[in-house]
């Protein structure tokens, strides 16, 4: 499913202070492609992502995900949108502490009432994929960061959603534990045939990825992979 | 050694909290206003209480002012010529006839006053009366009241009704009118003394003999008597029937009467203040525990423990103060209406409170600042020493809490048990003295409160077992959401127990009550139609009239009997009955003899009385007993064969052989009679017969007739207004609820945004959000619901056998409804859903972005 974003603006409002985002800024991205988005701390990379995901409204411009234009819906539509078409992966992992691994997986599912059978074959399935099927009844606060990382990626995928949004998904774990998770992700969503769009500060993400955007000058500028990170 | 760095000036702190609060009003609104509530229900019944107490105080000292002693009579009319005796007989100079009686004030809105005749020229030893007419003092008494018919009240009565000098004032007495006329007002500089004459009629003797029809009698004479010479002068002049009393004799019972409220309103104030400290401690405990964060950033920083501990402190008491000051302020305001509630259902009852002012002392308000103040400092000291003794890192973490409480959960428990326990104990082995009862209360709500957790905990693992498999997400998010947060909703639910269990506490009292009081009208009321005189100066009806009645083919049975007022050296003033045939049905609560043999001791001269005379002479069920009653024949000892369950107040009742009414009191006459019908199937109306009664009636008699049921109505309608103050507290313990648990989840709220964050991102729904919200507040008021009811049975238990029971003398059954029960619980539920309204739309407006980037 391509994502298309045209003419976007986006200002914030802190306190007495306009701070400018993004200014007609227009991308695409193509379908079951893998994107890393690099930039700068406070360009807008998790802006970019939440706009996409329609969790945040650009101030001008569109945004079109297929056929669909999310920027044009309004909240319960473009969170119904969210929760069929589009996984997130966090750096903090964001899993909800009072349920377990399997609740946790299950969770979008169950928030957009598709039958159990629907979905419990392939939760199970993508849980012993990630190695976490022994794990599936415990809370997420007696897991390690790297065990939370993969519900989280299960999670993304359970719907099984055209569209994959990761904001440094290996911000929070050590080198090891990183390179297996940033393996998984890309694994996944190219069995899959996903979209991908990953913002990270990760030099070894830039190996997975189709292509490289960087986020400047309140733009987004395709980058050569290699070229100096920030 | 290791040393704290040295401690940073405290400055930068108060800046941080104060900006703290103002960043947030919505929170510091609650907070203030939490606190404000507490104290205002504290202050507001104190009020009521103090008020009350005054308003007796105050009404008796216009009514006995400086005698020492009183001349009165068995049947309340000392002749005159006994006066005359006693002032040119004896010789004692300071002695003032009195006649006193209630009347209604038609141009006052039928307020019910005092009417009191006297002799201006022997008032100076007794009374200060100082008259304002034409805007000037005028002391001369006798000028006034003489001419014509010249009547004084106080302006504080007149005011409102923008009465002058010389304008008409009607006063109905039984079913007469009288014109009388202003003559002044009862009004001097002395405040003091203005409040003393406030709900008084004063007029000259001679006018109140004419108005009540008194023609040579008087209601008591007020003496001064210098020594025991002169006591046994007097009452060697005093012929049969009429006797000497000490005038603090006699206002012991009035002040037995006024204890009798203030025991009530104490239990209410009592209550009142437990929901106070309650709300209180769980408004602050949720301000000082969500800056746990703030705490630990700052020791992070460097700040050092005891700057911590006085930041946290500092801050609670400046917002406590403001919301004691507040709740001061709303508490006046509270107590003003209940004073005046009371003082209507005193008046209206048992004893004319001729002052209803709203007296606001000093200790009360420093009761209410103690319980803000208190309670705060409670609520905010273990946080605060937690914030200042625990490790940055530790305070940092939002689980750190809940570890601490799982850790002391076995502790807490085991304690709460054993304040529990000890309690109970002390409920039974101390024969219940005045004020263990609410300690023990006390006890044992802070006991339940301490075993909160552990429920808690228990309960949501039951309901999730029971729910196993077939809840959805939601449903289990809410629950485990509930004993994730434990350190937070375990204070939440015991104060929402608290509050129910207050509720169903007098809920069941009521009801009880009202139970009791329908089976006791029904046992005393139950003809049909009820035929009394309303003449108060002659209240027999006349035997023909009684016969005729009873030859009506309508007429299944008739009850008749007679009713008269006598004066009780310990009781005061005592109803005594004597039945033709006595077809009430009584409830005993204790015999001397077989219920069957009832009537014969009667015959022999024994007599039934009342639990409240009962009470007011410490005759204790189970006891022969006699008891001394004035008769004509002067004092006679009298055995009693039976107590019987009543409600009406004042002295008691007491019920006699119609021999013994006759040959002690001198009456023989029938004054009322209850007429039974025969049974119709289906029954027909009854008003028919009741104009067939009336047309027996010679025009010139006043002769009252009504139903059975109306009278039964009427009846209940006054008692319901004795528990006014029960509904108005009722009222409260559900604002409290309210805010509380609004405070509660508002603040749980804002600890829980990241997660709502989550749950928005992953495509939650706003409405599924706010159901979560809404399951999790209901199923915390149905827990606090369901922990509350065997707290609010024993609160129940303890206001029926212990404060009623010494408060008004009254004995009754506890009955528990299970719509009481039900109805607690889903106040609870309806309580923490309503207050889950708005921060559940909060939640579902939570801004996702913001949110997930919290950490």
């Amino acid at each position: 499913m391509d994502i298309l974003l045209s003419h976007i603006d986006k200002t914030y409002d802190d306190n007495r202070d306009r701070r400018v985002i993004f200014e007609n800024m227009s991308a695409q991205f193509s379908g079951g492609q893998f994107y890393v988005i690099i930039g700068k701390s406070g360009v807008g990379k998790s802006s970019l992502l939440n706009l996409m995901s329609g969790i945040d409204l650009p101030d001008g411009g569109t945004i079109r995900i297929g056929d669909t234009a999310v920027s044009g819906m309004n909240d319960n539509a473009r969170t119904i949108f969210r929760r069929q078409h589009i996984g997130f992966i966090y750096q903090f992992f964001n899993l909800i502490p009072v349920l377990t691994v399997i609740e946790n997986i299950t969770l979008v599912c169950e928030l957009d009432r598709m039958p159990q059978k629907t979905y419990m074959d392939r939760a199970k399935d993508l849980l012993n994929q990630t190695g976490l099927y022994e794990l599936r009844n415990h809370y997420p606060d007696t897991l390690s960061g790297g065990e939370q990382q993969r519900v989280a990626i299960v999670r993304s995928l359970v719907n099984d959603p055209e569209i994959i949004l990761a904001d440094e998904p290996t911000g929070n774990l050590d080198l090891e534990t990183g390179r297996v998770i940033l393996d998984m992700i890309a694994r996944l969503a190219k069995n899959g045939n996903k979209t991908l769009v990953m913002v990270t500060h990760s030099p070894e993400a830039m190996a997975y990825a189709d292509q490289v955007m960087q986020v400047e000058g309140r733009r987004l500028v395709p980058e050569t992979k290699g070229s100096d990170l920030p | 050694m290791i040393l704290d760095p040295p401690s940073i000036a405290l400055n930068p702190l108060i800046k941080i909290s104060l900006r703290q609060s103002l960043g947030h009003p919505l929170r510091t609104f609650l907070l203030v206003f939490g606190i404000a509530l507490g104290v205002a229900g504290v202050i507001a019944i104190d009020i009521a209480k103090t008020s009350v107490s005054k308003s007796f105080e105050l009404s008796t000292a216009a009514l006995t002012s400086r005698a020492t002693h009183q001349v009165v009579a068995g049947n309340f009319k000392v002749p005159q010529s006994v006066f005359t005796e006693i002032r040119t007989g004896i010789g004692i100079h300071r002695s003032a006839p009195v006649i006193e009686s209630r009347v209604m004030v038609k141009e006052l809105g039928n307020t019910p006053l005092t009417l009191m005749g006297i002799d201006p020229f022997s008032e100076t030893y007794f009374r200060d009366l100082t008259v304002q007419t034409n805007g000037k003092s005028d002391n001369n008494l006798s000028n006034l009241l003489t001419k014509g018919s010249g009547v004084l009240l106080s302006r504080a009565n007149a005011g409102p009704y923008g009465l002058a000098e010389n304008e008409n004032l009607t006063l109905v007495f039984g079913e007469q009118e009288f014109h009388t006329t202003i003559a002044g007002f009862l009004d001097s500089k002395n405040a003091a003394s203005n409040t003393v004459f406030q709900g008084l009629i004063i007029a000259d003797i001679s006018l109140a003999q004419e108005i009540l029809k008194f023609k040579d009698d008087i209601t008591r004479i007020d003496l001064i008597l210098a020594d025991k010479t002169e006591v046994n002068q007097v009452e060697k002049v005093l012929p049969s029937g009429v006797f000497l009393v000490e005038t603090d004799q006699q206002n012991r019972v009035v002040r037995q009467l006024s204890r009798s409220f203030e025991t009530s309103l104490t239990a209410f104030s009592m209550l009142a203040l437990f929901m106070g400290i309650f709300l209180i401690y769980n408004t602050v405990s949720f301000s000082v525990a969500r800056q746990r964060k703030l705490f630990g950033t700052l020791r992070a920083l460097g700040v050092c423990r005891m700057d911590i501990f006085k930041g946290v402190l500092l801050e609670v008491m400046i917002l406590c103060l403001v919301g004691s000051v507040l709740g001061i302020l709303l508490g006046i305001l509270l107590g003003t209406g209940a004073v005046k509630a009371v003082c209507r259902t005193v008046s209206d009852m048992y004893f004319v409170l001729t002052v209803s002012q709203t007296h606001i002392t000093v200790p009360t308000l420093l009761k209410g600042l103690a319980a803000g103040i208190l309670s705060s400092f409670a609520a905010a000291i273990f946080p605060a020493i937690t914030a200042a003794k625990t490790l940055p890192i530790t305070l940092l973490q939002r689980s750190a809490s809940e570890s601490a409480l799982k850790r002391y959960l076995p502790l807490l428990t085991l304690f709460g048990c054993l304040i529990i326990c000890g309690a109970v104990a002390a409920l039974i082995y101390s024969n219940v003295q005045p004020g263990v009862d609410f300690l023990g209360v006390f006890m044992i709500f802070f006991g339940a409160a301490l075993l909160a957790p552990v429920v808690i905990l228990f309960a949501i693992r039951g309901l999730l077992f029971l729910v196993q498999g077939k809840a959805g997400v939601i449903v289990k998010m809410a629950a485990r959401n509930i004993a994730r947060s434990l350190s937070r909703t375990s204070v939440l639910i015991a104060s929402l127990m608290v509050v129910t269990s207050v509720y169903i506490g007098i809920d069941i009292m009521t009801t009880s009550f009202r139970f009791s009081i329908v089976d006791w009208v029904t046992g005393n009321i139950g003809g049909d139609i009820h035929v009394s005189s309303s003449d108060t100066l002659n209240r027999a009806l006349k035997p023909k009239l009684l016969k005729n009645i009873q030859d009506m083919p309508e007429v299944a049975a008739i009850s008749a009997y007679n009713i008269h007022r006598i004066f009780s050296r310990t009781s005061g003033e005592v109803h005594i009955f004597s039945y033709v045939r006595d077809l009430s049905t009584k409830t005993w609560s204790w015999t001397a003899a077989d219920e069957a043999d009832m009537p014969s001791l009667l015959d022999q001269g024994w007599i039934f009385v009342s639990e409240i005379f009962a009470d007011r002479n410490q005759i204790k069920a189970g006891q022969r007993a006699e008891v001394t009653l004035e008769t004509l024949q002067g004092p006679v000892s009298f055995k009693i064969a039976g107590i019987f369950r009543d409600f009406f107040m004042g002295g008691g009742r007491v019920v006699v052989s119609r021999k013994s009414m006759q040959k002690f009191w001198g009456y023989g006459d029938i004054t009322a009679m209850q007429v039974f019908l025969h049974p119709k199937k289906p029954a027909k109306p009854i008003k028919p017969v009741m104009e067939k009664i009336r047309s027996l009636i010679p025009e010139q008699d006043m002769v009252k007739v009504v139903s059975g049921a109306s009278i039964k109505q009427g009846i209940l309608d006054v008692f319901d207004r004795t528990f006014l103050i029960t509904s108005a507290l009722q009222i409260l313990t559900a604002i409290v609820a309210l805010t509380g648990i609004l405070n509660s989840v508002t603040a749980l709220l804002i600890e829980r945004t990241r997660e709502l964050g989550i749950l928005r991102a992953c495509g939650a729904e706003t409405r599924q959000v706010g159901r979560l919200i809404l399951l999790e507040c209901g199923l915390s008021g149905l827990i606090s619901g369901i922990m509350a009811l065997p707290l609010g049975v024993c609160l129940a238990w303890i206001l029926i056998h212990i404060v009623n029971q010494r408060s008004f003398g009254w004995t009754y059954d506890m009955v528990v409804t299970p719509s009481t029960l039900i109805q607690a619980v889903t106040l609870a539920c309806v309580a923490a859903v309503l207050a889950g309204i708005f921060p559940a739309v909060k939640a579902g407006r939570t801004d996702i972005g913001q949110a997930l980037h919290m950490e």
